[in-house]
């Protein structure tokens, strides 16, 4: 029998919002994937991309990087730097036919435990259907 | 165990060298002892060779354990494999012989862990320039049989410091060591070169029964004609160095990239002295230099920088080539370095990376310094 | 309407003429420009300051080892601006570097030219760009595409500079053997260059010349992108292209929009870990090392490709041969893109990483 594909996902989450939104997520006894492999940062402007890719390279299945909605970050204007970095490294992705859907960037806030469980949710769906990640068997890289 | 008594177990299985270390490697990696063996294979695009550190025996079926090109230094792969981390990863690392000297000179710089290390060595035919295989891998890989197949070695194909090379066989550092320079009929004879090396062979039920005198013959030789050829070499070298005019002349080409030192096994400092603040031109730099000059040759300080790696590594230098070969502007570096070195290590009767125990001579002193140092001294005194 | 300095002498004795008035007047502190080292075809950079040494200078040779652009970054502030001839991929280089506070424009009188490419390494070593000196400057008074320049050069579209103090035309200019035209398009130009013996007069570039040669390049641009086949690459493509790398660096120490003192990748934090190894070793069945080949590249291309500016000297120095140049150019165009951003073109306009806009990529993170 086939072993079930469980995901890696490497999550980014932004303490303020995003890590809390899992906090809550807990208490409210909400139960989210266990793919989803939590890094806590100050900010989700702490990501730097290569994070993302050494993540994907060394074999996450996904990366995720949760912050503050936009307006909202508790530095006043780190989550714009994400979501600009953010769009840079999806469009490498593409340009290079990198799978590309791996990556998610999510606002999610701290009172937003539904929206946390949804999300990481859906994410982890996603990641099933696309398989495991080939990097991870690849000798050369 | 004194010399003469050393004795090399035949392993030659009539398939060629390939096969017959693949098949020694193969039953060593199965043993519990060994964790991985480090080993060039051919990258996908089948355009180089990359080293691989290989746990799974099917993969170390496709190796090449002597390639063609050494595009990256073993030391250094061996170096990121070892130097930080708690992985105490065990490893039968097989390399070329200048590789396995740096090695044992990186381990005296504290920058490879050789207590996991097995070295283990082969008669290596030398290695051709990377960018000649490079242009055409199908040509490269024709001419490197050729090159393995002999008879003697080759002297037009190879890169220029592996024509020069006298220290192209078993090392006294080498843990194990594949001998196939023998004169008589293709005979492969692994031979043990320490405790660990000969411990190895009893585990694995090998034993050295052969006489390895006619081979050791051959290879001295050998030697012989290597060592008058890098006199030869040298003497053409030493008029590209002498004097400021040759020496400007020799680097005139020189972008500054410092590729040479970034390739190089010895070269480890993770920012070279020539690229931080204190190598840095600044504002009264440019105004001394024009005003007795009238001008400032950009980037600066080019021949300093190899001057100055030169009084920082050449005691290290194990003459691989490397630099060349990274070059983009075919400075022969490695002959330049090689014949600086020999030198600088003739001085301190050091060889390097021939013996695991001798400090490298910078980090250490005598207060009685040896003929050579005292009259180097006393000339540069006037 | 820029002023146009007209010199009955050929294109380059032109320039150097220019060049030693300025300096004998003391307008400027010194003249940055590419010269003869010795007598036997070596050339180099050099920040001269005795005009006698002009003599050497060679300012339109179409040879660049190093990016000029990134040199004079690296120059400390004289008492006057510095006269610095460089192509035009140097000159958006330093404005690039201006922009991080690299330098600054007011150091520099920014001599460029209209440019018709320069030689690769391997065929201006030693004296071997002599010989290939007067088919070049036919072709560049044709106002077409020399033979055998680099790849990079052949597929550049900016070949005319945006933001130089003065211009050299030299690409379809019918006669560069004996006439020299300089626009001046800066006050500070006209300025210094008011007692300088030459004829003047009134004009512009003719930018609609160019756009035969504009239209070449591009197709070659598309041709070189569809050749390394980059959308069809994916994680393979990439394993593959990156295959004989040899993990030197070179191309970021040469890429003159890599500035930091200490490269990333370089550091501390991406130092290979054996436990990392260790716990891979048998997922794997085998790992590369060193260690994270293909991530060097990537991480370069977010950390750099917006802003590069296509000028080819990664290629040049890679030692197996690999088309970074091409690569990140490619990624770099389309990066840009989504901020319509372009590498150069203008000292005041930001590098996408460093502003925002509250209300953009609305639709990255709200699902």
């Amino acid at each position: 029998m086939p072993k079930e594909f469980k995901p890696k996902i490497i999550s980014f989450l932004c303490k303020w919002c995003t890590y809390s939104g899992a906090d809550l997520a807990g208490t409210n006894r909400m139960k989210y994937p266990a793919s989803i492999l939590p890094v806590r940062v100050m900010c989700s402007s702490r990501v730097n991309p290569v994070f993302m890719v050494k993540s994907f390279l060394h074999g996450a299945d996904g990366v995720l990087v949760g912050g503050c909605h936009p307006g909202d970050c508790h530095y006043q204007s780190g989550n714009y730097f994400t979501r600009r970095r953010f769009a840079i490294l999806k469009r490498i992705f593409d340009t290079l036919g990198m799978e590309s859907k791996r990556l998610k960037l999510s606002w999610i806030s701290a009172a937003e435990g539904a929206k946390f469980v949804r999300v990481t949710t859906e994410f982890t769906e996603e990641i099933k259907s696309l398989g495991e990640n080939p990097a991870k068997k690849k000798v050369f890289l | 165990m004194t010399k003469t008594s050393i004795k090399g177990a035949d392993i030659s299985n009539k398939k060629g060298i390939t096969e017959a270390i693949l098949a020694f490697l193969e039953e060593l990696l199965s043993l519990e002892d060994f964790d991985a063996v480090l080993i060039p294979m051919r990258v996908p695009s089948e355009d180089s060779y990359a080293w691989v550190l290989v746990n799974d025996e099917n993969l170390l079926r496709e190796a090449d354990p002597v390639a063609p090109v050494m595009p990256v230094q073993g030391a250094n792969a061996l170096s990121s494999c070892s130097r930080k981390g708690e992985g105490n990863i065990r490893i039968a690392a097989l390399m070329r012989p200048c590789e396995v000297r740096a090695a044992i000179e990186l381990s005296k710089l504290n920058q490879v862990k050789l207590d996991t290390v097995t070295l283990i060595t082969y008669d290596c035919p030398g290695a051709l320039p990377l960018s000649d295989y490079i242009k055409d891998p199908v040509n490269g890989e024709k001419t490197f049989d050729s090159v393995l197949a002999g008879p003697g070695r080759d002297v037009e194909s190879v890169k220029q410091v592996c024509r020069i090379c006298d220290d192209f066989s078993m090392l006294p550092a080498s843990d194990l060591h594949f001998a196939f320079y023998s004169e008589s009929s293709g005979n492969i004879l692994l031979i043990p070169g320490s405790k660990k090396g000969s411990a190895l062979l009893k585990k694995m039920d090998i034993e050295p029964s052969v006489d390895i005198s006619s081979w050791k013959e051959n290879i001295e030789e050998l030697k012989k004609e290597q060592i008058k050829r890098r006199k030869e070499r040298f003497k053409k070298v030493k008029g590209m160095v002498e004097g400021f005019e040759s020496l400007s002349e020799t680097f005139a080409d020189c972008i500054g990239c410092h590729n040479c030192q970034s390739v190089c096994p010895v070269c480890y400092c993770r920012q070279c002295y020539f690229d931080s603040e204190t190598s840095r031109l600044d504002a009264e730099s440019v105004l001394l230099r024009t005003e007795s000059r009238g001008a400032v040759s950009l980037p600066a300080d080019r021949v300093m920088f190899h001057v100055g790696r030169m009084s920082h590594m050449s005691l290290s230098c194990v003459s691989c080539g490397l630099c060349t070969d990274a070059c983009p502007v075919s400075i022969p570096v490695a002959d330049l370095f090689s014949y600086v070195a020999d030198r600088t290590q003739d001085t301190f009767n050091y060889r390097s990376g021939k013996d695991k125990e001798e400090p490298v001579p910078l980090k250490t002193y005598r207060e009685e310094e040896e003929k050579g140092i005292n009259e180097l001294v006393k000339g540069a005194e006037g | 309407m820029d002023q146009i300095l007209s010199i009955d002498k050929g294109a380059e004795e032109g320039v150097v003429r220019l060049l030693k008035f300025l300096l004998e007047n003391d307008k400027v502190s010194g003249v940055f420009t590419l010269r003869r080292t010795t007598g036997k075809g070596f050339f180099d950079y050099a920040l001269i300051t005795d005009p006698g040494l002009l003599e050497d200078a060679i300012p339109l040779h179409p040879f660049m080892n190093v990016n000029g652009g990134k040199i004079i970054s690296s120059l400390p502030p004289m008492k006057k601006p510095v006269a610095a001839v460089i192509r035009p991929c140097e000159l958006r280089s330093f404005i690039e570097l201006v922009k991080r506070s690299q330098g600054s424009i007011d150091d520099f009188l920014l001599i460029s030219y209209t440019c018709g490419g320069s030689f690769p390494f391997d065929k201006t070593l030693k004296d071997n760009g002599r010989k290939l000196l007067p088919g070049y400057w036919k072709a560049v008074e044709k106002g077409v595409d020399p033979d055998n320049i680099r790849q990079s050069c052949a597929s550049c579209e900016h070949f005319v500079p945006q933001n130089a103090d003065i211009t050299v035309s030299l690409l379809g200019e019918k006669d560069l053997s004996s006439k020299c035209l300089i626009y001046l398009h800066s006050e500070r130009s006209t300025a210094m260059t008011e007692e300088f013996d030459a004829e003047i007069s009134d004009g512009q570039l003719d930018m609609k010349r160019f756009e035969a040669l504009l239209e070449k390049r591009s197709e070659q641009k598309e041709k070189d992108f569809k050749e390394i086949k980059i959308e069809d690459s994916g994680l393979d493509g990439m394993i593959d292209l990156f295959g004989r790398c040899i993990g030197c660096h070179g191309c970021m120490r040469v890429c003159p929009i890599c500035q930091c003192v200490l490269c990333d990748f370089e550091s501390c934090a991406y130092d290979p870990d054996t436990s990392v190894i260790a716990n891979e070793l048998p997922v794997r069945g085998g790992v590369r090392v060193p260690t994270d080949t293909v991530l060097f590249h990537i991480g370069r291309l977010s950390h750099m490709s917006f802003s590069c500016v296509g000028c080819g000297q990664c290629t040049e120095v890679c030692p197996a041969d690999i088309p970074v140049s091409t690569l990140f150019r490619k990624t770099g165009e389309q990066v840009a893109g989504i901020f319509d951003y372009i590498p150069g073109r203008d000292v005041d306009e930001e590098i996408p990483v460093t502003i925002f806009k509250e209300d953009e990529l609305s639709e990255l993170g709200n699902d």
